[in-house]
């Protein structure tokens, strides 16, 4: 009987509430207790998320596409299916490494593989060198000395849902993100095997995908590149493995760039040219697009790019960030209880040395315990425990800093394609009377 | 319909003929499928053979949810040879002049191939459904 007085958890059945309550004395008081709640929040069902959000800022931690079953993947929130652009749920992000199933997922054209077959499949070394190379799968695993690196790859639009006003793109919450262990080959290794000739600048990196567009034009291939003097040059892995296992096709099999630090636009999938150039690479990916306002932070305002005359240089690495991750303020919290804070930081600028929380509103911070180290570009774990003494709404607030000394500010990020965000975040608790 | 559809399938034809002088058989590239949105199923199992072929089924592509009106059809059809009308729907509403500036991004940057007068009932489209005035679903 008593059981009855229970069913509330479901749709209320107030008349066997009430039966069980008079026959079972002991039960009155929970009776009582459940006769205090309004009928509204008795009857509530999950409610789902709306299609778009917008034009204020995207309050979710997330986007809010469906959620979706892809090819080799995990079930996943969608942004778009043509070309694929799919985001990792936050509860994927309380461990340092994103299993390989639910990372991220990002094309920019919508001819991507769905095989390759690895007796035609070369990685081609070409342009300005000498001794030009095509390597086969197992001349990268056999021929070269295999490196692993633990690297954050990071969508340069990641969190673009947040700016305001908000610009055009990919809507993406702070899922576009994972980090994983990268084994492969150094791409000096490849370089070196294919003795660069006096006069080279950059090296082009091309995959498999391809677009629709004309030839010549960023619609119809995708392609970055990086400066040959950039000592990220030396960091870089021709990828073969991701975990410890294959990379999933959407994740760019065979073989993908990894270039620690750096924003995922360099960390080209299913890379098949690695091609050194001469002269500056003006393709629309790089003269064009993924470049942002060389500016503090690369922050700007509609007014100043209006105006014109906003100078732009290629994004490269990534700003300091740190989520909170768990709980994720979907429940409430009984005052007097200790709740355990969990979360991620990282930063392409070099190793987390610290991350702290407030609560409240940025006046005071406290440190928190950080995680295993995993070398400088890893995603750092943290964990705080956390006590609030009285019922009410909190905000609970968390801020990284890396060992160069840049720590996250609270100013917002603005610049019209929506990169680089990195603002302070925050996550809202309800703590509840436990009496 | 006074669309042409050229385009569309000589875009598929090549899809499957030389890419960047590399032979047909080295890759398989952009096979989509239909699934229904809304219902996340457990894949089957997927046949396995030892040989160097490496793949992955085809990728799902969803219905998408564009509002009904004049220069819907234009805007399937135009935007959707490169790219999927979700690319619409999953914006927050936009001011007019920057879906002005989107359509004008993939004639004269991408290099769409659309007929003036379709690009102006495409933009018109946009603005009477995608903006923070007007925009419903």
């Amino acid at each position: 009987m008593f059981r009855d007085a229970l069913r509330w958890t479901g749709t209320l059945n107030r008349r066997a509430l009430l039966r069980g309550a008079g026959a079972v004395a002991g039960s009155l008081a929970a009776a009582s207790a459940l006769r205090g709640m309004p009928e509204a929040a008795q009857e509530q069902s999950a409610a789902t998320l709306p299609s778009f959000t917008g034009p204020a800022a995207n309050p979710h931690w997330n986007s809010v596409g469906p959620i979706v079953s892809e090819p080799q993947k995990a079930p996943l929130i969608l942004l778009t299916d043509r070309p694929v652009q799919l985001e990792t749920p936050r509860n994927y992000f309380t461990s340092a490494f994103t299993p390989n199933e639910a990372f991220y997922v990002r094309w920019h054209l919508d001819r991507i593989p769905n095989a390759v077959d690895l007796k035609e499949w070369r990685l081609h070394v070409e342009g300005n060198v000498s001794s030009p190379q095509s390597f086969s799968f197992g001349d990268l695993l056999r021929k070269f000395k295999a490196e692993t690196v633990a690297a954050v790859n990071q969508c340069s639009g990641n969190s673009r849902s947040r700016l305001q006003p908000r610009v055009p793109g990919g809507q993406w919450g702070n899922g576009a993100m994972g980090n994983a262990r990268w084994t492969g080959v150094k791409l000096r290794d490849l370089l070196n095997a294919a003795a660069m000739k006096n006069g080279s600048l950059q090296v082009q990196l091309q995959g498999l995908e391809q677009g629709e567009g004309p030839e010549g034009m960023g619609s119809r291939a995708f392609q970055k590149s990086l400066d040959l003097d950039n000592p990220a040059i030396d960091e870089c892995l021709v990828a073969y493995a991701m975990n410890g296992e294959p990379l999933p096709m959407l994740n760019g099999f065979p073989v993908r760039l990894v270039v620690p630090g750096y924003f995922a636009t360099y960390w080209t999938k299913c890379l098949t040219w690695i091609r050194v150039l001469d002269k500056a690479d003006e393709n629309f990916w790089m003269k064009t697009a993924y470049r942002i306002p060389d500016t503090p932070r690369g922050t700007t305002t509609p007014e100043a790019m209006k105006a014109g005359g906003v100078k732009t240089v290629p994004i490269g690495r990534m700003p300091v960030r740190s989520f909170l991750v768990s709980p994720d303020g979907g429940a409430k919290i009984p005052a007097g209880m200790t709740v355990n804070l969990r979360g991620i930081a990282f930063s392409g600028y070099g190793r987390v040395t610290k991350v702290e929380v407030s609560d409240d509103n940025l006046k005071s911070w406290k440190s928190v315990q950080l995680g295993e180290d995993f070398g400088a570009y890893s995603f750092r774990t943290w964990e705080f425990s956390w006590a609030p003494k009285a019922p009410g709404r909190y905000s609970v607030a968390v801020r990284a800093t890396d060992e160069k000394g840049n720590a996250q500010p609270d100013e917002p990020v603005w610049n019209p394609a929506g990169y680089l965000w990195n603002r302070i975040e925050r996550q809202e608790f309800v703590v509840g009377t436990a009496e | 319909m006074t669309i042409n559809l050229r385009r569309l399938f000589a875009g598929l034809v090549a899809g499957t003929a030389i890419a960047g002088g590399v032979a047909v058989a080295q890759h398989q590239l952009g096979s989509y499928a239909a699934p229904n949105l809304g219902k996340v199923s457990q894949p089957a199992a997927r046949e396995l053979t030892d040989d160097s072929r490496y793949g992955a089924a085809s990728y799902p592509t969803f219905e998408v949810g564009l509002a009904d009106g004049a220069g819907k059809s234009e805007t399937q059809i135009y935007c959707g040879v490169c790219h999927t009308t979700r690319y619409i729907t999953m914006q927050p509403p936009l001011p007019a002049a920057t879906w002005d500036a989107e359509v004008q991004k993939m004639v004269k940057t991408f290099g769409a191939t659309i007929p003036e007068a379709d690009a102006q009932k495409i933009a018109q489209y946009l603005h009477e459904h995608y903006t923070p005035e007007t925009r419903k679903q």
